[in-house]
């Protein structure tokens, strides 16, 4: 890791001067499947002394999980940063690959936190799922809530109309599954027929939608606050009833009960939403995004198999996901299709 | 093979996770081994059912189709779900029933996108049955480290 520290140490100094004493500490960590994650430690001099700042570069890889924008996980941070959503502060975009071979852009590491979404059953976190719960659905809230020209996002990225955004969404997962199943998927080829045949009404609103807002995709701690939302690589504008549904689906329950995310059950959840976005869950809508959802998470670990199978990427949390994901998601599309028997 | 594979999984599985895991750093390479040895843990749980479940599924997919026959309208198709009915598992290597399997799925779809389109109280019995089917073929490919 020490070249690799040299030469993030090269390129802070590109960006700060000579400031820049060394950098240290560098270490790869779980942060996402789409982007290599390394956290490390940015030290420099000025005329204060010196300064030691923990910091995370987010690299792209040869193969990822989910093949998505850089700069628009980068610009989704910036645009929330300071807001009522938490997240942490962005500093560098970097998109020529010769100072690490591939793009990146490095943010703010916010410590000794625990992410991992099963933890929330486990002790001493479990004994604060009910507020952890209110925080995580307000936050999402509030995201929907929120401008998405205000946010500085339009432009960013692309643009989408009420009308038109369902068929967007349902196009580019469908797409992705005809390239990268590896196998005839003859439940999740019906809910996708279904969906088609039932559109749902236009969107509410153009939102911005974080994409993968899931219990795992926040960092908590021990008393059940939650300190930063990660994991933007999939926002976009959309439906703001997207990201809700996608929160709520079945393959997130952690603790095999009816609390969505483990956290609170769905009732509640989506009341939550409502009231601190100033948006009505339309009972109807929402099942169909439920079910869109279904779609997605199916793409999404059909095509988390493909990569490990083709040699793309081989970290063997891509082989797991698929194991674990692809049968719990045809039972939640099932089970949305009133067919789980 | 002896000790059974089942068994040696189980112990490789118990030992990367309580004994290895703890003691590799970076996080990330212990969340690596940690992951492979629930990937054992898991191998472990399909193991003893692995060609049971594959050869029970290509079985009542092939009796859904022989079914399917008198219900269905496009003569291309009804061929299709006449000559796969005819079929059976002679080779029960896991590729040769995954073949099968594959074979016989992607069949199924187009036999269940043909129903959804017939207007009669057979082609709805034959979706219910297509349904049923669909949910059991969940059930056997459960494991038990899912969420749901």
């Amino acid at each position: 890791m020490s070249e690799l520290a040299d030469r993030i140490a090269d390129y802070a100094r590109h960006r700060l001067g000579d400031a820049v004493e060394r950098v240290d500490g560098v270490e790869r960590i779980h942060g996402g499947a789409s982007r290599e994650t390394y956290r490390f430690r940015l030290h420099t001099r000025d005329a204060g002394g010196s300064r030691e700042r923990r910091l995370i570069l987010r690299r792209d890889p040869p193969g990822s999980l989910i093949e998505t924008d850089r700069a628009i996980e980068f610009n989704a941070y910036r645009a929330f940063h300071g807001t009522s959503v938490p997240v942490p502060e962005p500093l560098w975009l970097e998109e020529d690959s010769r100072w690490l071979d591939h793009p990146f852009f490095v943010m703010e590491e916010i410590p000794d936190l625990e992410a991992r979404p099963q933890m929330v059953v486990a002790p001493p976190y479990d004994a604060h799922a009910e507020k952890m719960g209110l925080q995580k659905w307000t936050i999402l809230g509030e995201i929907s809530r929120a401008d998405p020209q205000e946010r500085g996002l339009v432009g960013v990225m692309e643009g989408v109309s009420a009308e038109g955004a369902w068929e967007r969404e349902l196009s580019h997962w469908v797409g992705v599954i005809d390239e990268d199943e590896l196998a005839p998927q003859p439940i999740v080829r019906a809910a996708i027929r279904w969906l088609r045949a039932h559109p749902p009404p236009p969107a509410q609103k153009i939102a911005v939608v974080h994409g993968d807002f899931r219990t795992g995709n926040f960092l908590y701690d021990t008393e059940g606050r939650i300190h930063a939302i990660l994991d933007w690589e999939m926002a976009h504008l959309g439906d703001p009833l997207e990201d809700l549904a996608w929160g709520i689906n079945r393959v997130w329950c952690w603790a095999r009960d009816d609390r969505v995310g483990g956290l609170l059950p769905k009732p509640r959840a989506i009341r939550v939403w409502e009231e601190a976005s100033g948006l009505r869950a339309d009972p109807e809508a929402l099942h169909w995004w439920e079910l869109f959802s279904c779609v997605k998470g199916q793409a999404i670990w059909l095509s988390s198999a493909r990569e490990f199978q083709d040699g793309k990427n081989q970290d063997p949390i891509l082989a797991l996901a698929a194991w674990m994901q692809v049968n719990a998601q045809d039972r939640a599309a099932l089970e949305l299709m009133g067919r789980l028997t | 093979m002896k000790p059974e594979i089942s068994r040696v999984l189980e112990v490789c599985a118990i030992g990367l996770m309580g004994d290895v895991a703890p003691h590799v750093a970076p996080s990330y390479r212990q969340a690596t081994v940690f992951s492979t040895a629930v990937i054992l843990s898991s191998v472990r749980e399909e193991l003893d059912r692995i060609a049971e479940r594959r050869v029970v599924e290509n079985a009542a997919l092939r009796a859904l189709f022989a079914d399917a026959t008198s219900v269905v309208s496009d003569p291309g198709l009804r061929q299709r779900l006449e000559s796969a009915s005819a079929g059976s598992d002679t080779d029960y290597r896991i590729s040769a029933l995954d073949a099968a399997n594959d074979a016989l799925r992607a069949l199924l779809i187009e036999l269940h996108v043909q129903v959804e389109s017939l207007d009669s109280d057979a082609a709805r019995r034959l979706e219910s049955e297509i349904w049923r089917e669909l949910s059991k073929s969940t059930e056997r490919r459960k494991l038990s480290l899912g969420a749901f």
